[in-house]
């Protein structure tokens, strides 16, 4: 009975985000044809002015532009061919990089983010409300103020800037950790003790700026729900039939969590858009490094690319996000949801 | 009714706090480019300066004057802000309120929206929609990042509404035959008010954060000075690792204590106003 109303849960989870993946990807379809001054034309006559490019590369370039955005093909046949290139994974050529293809250029950059930005993110989630909710357990004593004006300071600053300062600051005035890139230039990636130590070297500065602004939101948001729960009528309960302040505790951040859950789903995307400048700000090879330049480049089909592989992967660790709530709520568990 | 609200906001120290750093950031973007004249954009031979009497916050590469930028910048950061924060809110209010009173098929539609524009990234649509246009206003950048932060509002002003409708007083006015509007207006949003005051705050925060994370990675506003703008050219000309710290400081600042007091307003009002946090 149990795990069948889980199914149902995500099943309908799955069925939204499906929705919601092909409404995204059908507004990556609209936009470099509805807005006004068509883009595409303007980089198809930009081309000619790139005095490096050779004549037959810019004559290759600009079919696989035609070729890429189906131009000339009525719109209801373009956006078939969109959406099924999509799905199957197919995302055309890049121009920057022509004739090298989109997919093959982003396939690459997606290990490097994920390393800096899972563990971030979880690390960032478990202090931040451990945080939380050591302060509104300890509400109105020194630990609180220190952690609540703390936090509503700390969960402001962008993560990039903080990167800046640490760069600053660790970099260049104490010079004891590298500021830039994934590993020292030069060096090729390899699996020997220097190079991992090396990338580990440069793991720290954005790894950390990440870490340390993205936690403030997490303790804010957890000592406002411990407060609420510690004020709710079973939390109350418990206390007048002398359970132990311990006990009480414990139930009542297992319930406080649950809606943090939520809230990690629904950060995905602010969390996923601040590190990718946090790349740029550290020239990190991820994808934020190579989203910026093919926006330098006007590279539109590799921007396209990058943005399709980014919202379904936003979608998929939200269905990760739902899957993980589902498991742990028994409201969810025994189907009696909301 | 004003006073009655007021008074014991004043009582609450953090309030006053966060009103006071936010007021002051105010009054530098509204009269600190009338008072500091100095031309933001002029290019002077004392480049990359550290402070000194003549630049109070020194100069950039091309020996334009830092302070002069910060007052700018701050000025179109908070205006970027508060436009943005005015589009979210409208349009928050407007799809919550119909979802609310409407029901049925509206309901189950605007929410679908609503619910697929709060999943969807709203900081990478942004990105994605700035890179098609070639010129970038001020007030464009407000419009693209104000058209993306208001779903969480319009679900909470459609589940306050829905409280608020089934009181009785509400149903009197349904009874009296008031129009969607009239009760729109004079039963519901009263209810909202200090609700939406606080979702307003946090748009601006939206708004600024969002126009910071454009601008740096070369999509903000195309003409004029941004506080984004600022960090951007002093990550391009590495200021950071070069060690020209009264470049890439300011406006960082600015940002952090201009959105961190707003934070710090929007938790004091929940704090007093809000029965759930009040102290026994």
């Amino acid at each position: 009975m149990a795990s069948r109303s889980i199914v149902k849960y995500l099943a309908r989870r799955f069925v939204f985000l499906l929705v919601t993946y092909i409404v995204a990807t059908t507004i990556v379809f609209i936009l470099p044809r509805a807005i006004p001054g068509n883009p595409l034309a303007q980089i198809l006559s930009n081309l000619s002015r790139v005095a490096q490019a050779k004549p037959e590369l810019i004559r290759a370039a600009e079919r696989a532009l035609m070729e890429e955005f189906g131009l000339g093909k009525p719109w209801y046949v373009q956006y078939f061919e969109f959406v099924s290139k999509a799905f199957r994974g197919n995302l055309g050529t890049s121009i920057t990089f022509y004739p090298r293809k989109v997919v093959d250029l982003v396939i690459p950059v997606i290990p490097w983010t994920l390393m800096l930005l899972l563990p971030a993110t979880i690390v960032a989630w478990i202090l931040g409300n451990s945080l939380g909710a050591l302060a509104a357990y300890r509400r109105n004593t020194w630990v609180d103020k220190l952690v609540l004006n703390g936090s509503l300071v700390v969960s402001q600053i962008p993560y990039y800037w903080l990167g800046m300062l640490f760069i600053f600051f660790f970099g260049v005035r104490l010079g004891i950790l590298p500021t830039q890139g994934a590993y020292p230039q030069g060096m090729i990636p390899n699996w020997s003790w220097t190079f991992v130590l090396s990338v580990l070297k440069h793991y720290v500065l954005p790894f950390s700026s990440i870490v340390v602004s993205a936690l403030g939101g997490w303790a804010i948001g957890m000592r406002l729900m411990v407060i609420y729960e510690l004020g709710s009528d079973y939390a109350m309960f418990a206390e007048y039939i002398g359970m132990k302040d311990k006990r009480v505790f414990n139930y009542v951040f297992r319930n406080s969590l649950l809606p943090q859950i939520t809230g990690l789903a629904l950060q995905l995307g602010g969390i996923l858009g601040g590190s990718l400048i946090t790349e740029i700000v550290f020239n990190y090879p991820g994808t934020g490094y190579l989203l910026f330049r093919a926006l330098t480049t006007l590279d539109y089909p590799l921007i396209q690319g990058i943005f399709v592989i980014l919202i379904a992967s936003i979608y998929l660790a939200n269905f990760l996000v739902d899957f993980v709530y589902a498991v742990i709520d028994p409201r969810v568990r025994i189907g009696q949801e909301e | 009714m004003l006073a009655t609200m007021i008074k014991p906001l004043l009582k609450n120290k953090r309030f006053i706090a966060g009103a006071c750093i936010f007021l002051f950031f105010l009054l530098l973007g509204l009269l600190g480019p009338v008072i500091y004249r100095v031309d933001p954009m002029e290019m002077t031979w004392d480049y990359e300066k550290p402070p000194s009497a003549a630049h109070p916050l020194g100069t950039d590469t091309y020996g334009r004057d830092i302070l002069a930028q910060l007052l700018n910048g701050i000025r179109s950061s908070l205006y970027i802000g508060f436009l943005a924060a005015l589009i979210s809110l409208v349009i928050g209010t407007i799809v919550g309120s119909l979802s609310a009173v409407k029901r049925g098929v509206m309901d189950d539609l605007l929410m679908a929206i609503t619910n697929i524009v709060l999943t969807t990234p709203s900081i990478l649509v942004a990105i994605l929609i700035a890179s098609y246009f070639r010129v970038r206003s001020v007030e464009m950048i407000a419009l693209i990042l104000g058209f993306f932060q208001w779903p969480w509002f319009a679900r909470a002003i459609r589940a306050q509404l829905m409280s608020v409708m089934s009181r009785e007083y509400v149903q009197l006015s349904v009874l009296a035959g008031y129009s969607d509007l009239r009760l729109i207006v004079e039963d519901l949003i009263p209810t909202i008010a200090t609700y939406a005051f606080m979702a307003f705050v946090l748009f601006i925060n939206g708004g600024i954060l969002g126009e910071a994370a454009l601008s740096l990675i070369g999509l903000g506003p195309t003409k004029g000075i941004s506080l984004g703008i600022m960090l951007q050219w002093a990550v391009l000309m590495e200021a950071v690792r070069r060690s020209l710290w009264w470049w890439f400081v300011p406006p960082g600042v600015a940002i952090v204590a201009i959105t961190a007091s707003l934070l710090i307003i929007s938790t004091a009002m929940d704090e007093v106003f809000n029965p759930r946090l009040r102290e026994e």
